[in-house]
């Protein structure tokens, strides 16, 4: 991995992922999930359709851990949105403010931002992560680690 | 000769910390002084298990509570591995299983697998066979319910509904990919797969799927996921019952130390989960491989898990909290 830095991508530029990390982040999907490689696509919803639960995130996370020599933080994509909002306030009672929303189409590149709607619950945030996701936190790591 | 097994636990909480601290002699894990990441402090033997002359083995503990053991994976393995290496210094063993997140950490124990010649298991095989045994003697008494599997996209999951359909009952799992390849129904997502049925199995390992307003009025849960299959407390005429318990034959001798270890593992005085006699069975049988590994789990080896743990005189328990239940 000496080719950093990576670029993100985005819901309108799956196509140019780099082949050598995600070739990585599909493996270890496809070996976290039970699944060959082929059913794996940057663009699946982990949850919906890929039928990932909970503790299958912290597999992959290790995975990819192993795969990159990187340390994903917990809460990583949140963290994220949380930085950048200064002193404006997250969440009230669980609900996603509208400055989180606006943090976390920003920090989500990879997902539509007419899949953030208003109301939208903490909880319910992991059910929008794509395989892209994951692959845009490891070229985000792979980044920092090369600067 | 018994054969001989090990057992590997962390702090389930900074209380079972202490335990374990007080257990290993360290008065700064004990008073709460150290908070259990040093690698050189409290890993060791917390008690000695015993089934007649049949199987002896030890239970070990790491002194790392859940979030520490999630937030470096590397450091809980390197941590188990030292237990493990240590206990078998003291003493060789046949298999070594692995309790709450020590199963779940490395990719559900196959980083750990690589780093030792003995099989290791995650008690995924004797989960499903306490669940699975457990919900037919509910489903026993209510012949014409649908039994809703919710978490039936990870492996306990999957095979459990496979189980309860080859058994002849009516299944409907929470994710059309369980449903694959099974005689069973499928729902969309916990809720619709839980709507109308007397008896919903809570599969998944962690649990917080299912609102408790999805549930039928009267409805039993059978519930294996920690700390609860629902969102919220159950309501009004909703039975929880412990899918995982499992009572003991005579000859089981968990010592003192190992009663005190149930107790606070929240076992009660009565019963062990079934992960617990998971590397007990496996070392018996004598077989090199594990039961359950990463996300493998087959439905066949759970019912061969099933007649070995029951010729030894292990049977799954119907409890509500730590005593029996009846239906």
């Amino acid at each position: 991995m000496t080719k950093a830095p990576y670029a993100r991508i985005s819901v309108d530029t799956f196509d140019s992922a780099d082949p050598e990390v995600w070739g990585k982040v599909r493996t270890a999907f496809a070996e976290a999930l039970g699944r060959e490689e082929d059913e794996v696509e940057l663009q699946h919803k982990i949850i919906e359709e890929l039928d990932a639960e909970s503790l299958d995130f912290l597999d992959i996370a290790f995975r990819l851990e192993r795969a990159f020599d990187i340390k994903i933080p917990r809460g990583g994509i949140e963290n994220t949105a949380k930085a950048g909002m200064g002193d404006e306030v997250y969440e009230i009672d669980g609900v996603l403010t509208d400055a989180a929303i606006t943090r976390l189409r920003e920090a989500m590149p990879e997902v539509d931002p007419a899949e953030f709607p208003a109301g939208l619950r903490v909880t319910e945030v992991a059910e929008l992560f794509r395989v892209a996701t994951f692959y845009n936190l490891v070229v985000h790591l792979l980044n920092e680690k090369a600067a | 000769m018994p054969a001989r097994f090990l057992f590997l636990v962390h702090a389930l909480s900074p209380v079972h910390r202490r335990f374990i601290g007080l257990r290993r002699a360290d008065p700064a894990i004990t008073l709460g002084l150290r908070d259990g990441t040093d690698p050189y402090r409290a890993i060791g033997r917390i008690c000695r298990l015993r089934l007649g002359a049949v199987a002896a083995g030890e239970v070990w503990g790491v002194p790392l509570d859940p979030a520490q053991m999630i937030e470096d994976q590397e450091r809980a393995l390197v941590r188990l591995e030292r237990a493990a290496r240590l206990a078998m210094l003291e003493q060789p063993v046949a298999a070594i299983g692995l309790g709450s997140l020590a199963a779940v950490v490395g990719g559900r124990g196959e980083a750990l697998q690589e780093r030792l010649s003995v099989p290791v298991t995650t008690g995924a095989a004797a989960t499903t066979w306490a669940l699975w045994k457990n919900t037919v003697r509910v489903l026993e008494r209510r012949p014409d319910a649908t039994a809703a599997v919710i978490g039936a996209a990870g492996p306990v999951g999957r095979a459990v509904a496979e189980l309860l359909a080859a058994d002849g009952y009516r299944v409907r799992v929470d994710a059309k990919r369980a449903a694959k390849g099974l005689d069973v129904e499928a729902a969309d997502g916990p809720e619709a797969a839980a709507k109308g049925c007397a008896v919903v199995v809570g599969a998944a390992t962690t649990g917080g799927l299912l609102p408790p307003q999805a549930l039928a009025s009267g409805a039993v849960v059978v519930d294996v996921a920690l700390p609860s299959i629902l969102t919220g407390p159950a309501p009004a005429g909703v039975r929880m019952l412990a899918g995982e318990a499992v009572s003991c034959p005579p000859s089981w001798d968990p010592g003192l130390w190992g009663r005190a270890y149930q107790v606070l593992a929240g076992y009660g005085p009565q019963q062990v989960y079934a992960c617990l006699i998971e590397p007990l069975v496996l070392a018996v049988e004598g077989r090199g491989a594990p039961y359950a590994l990463g996300r493998k789990l087959e439905a066949a080896t759970v019912r061969h898990f099933a007649a070995q743990a029951e010729a030894l005189g292990f049977q799954p328990r119907l409890a509500a909290g730590w005593w029996a239940a009846s239906i």
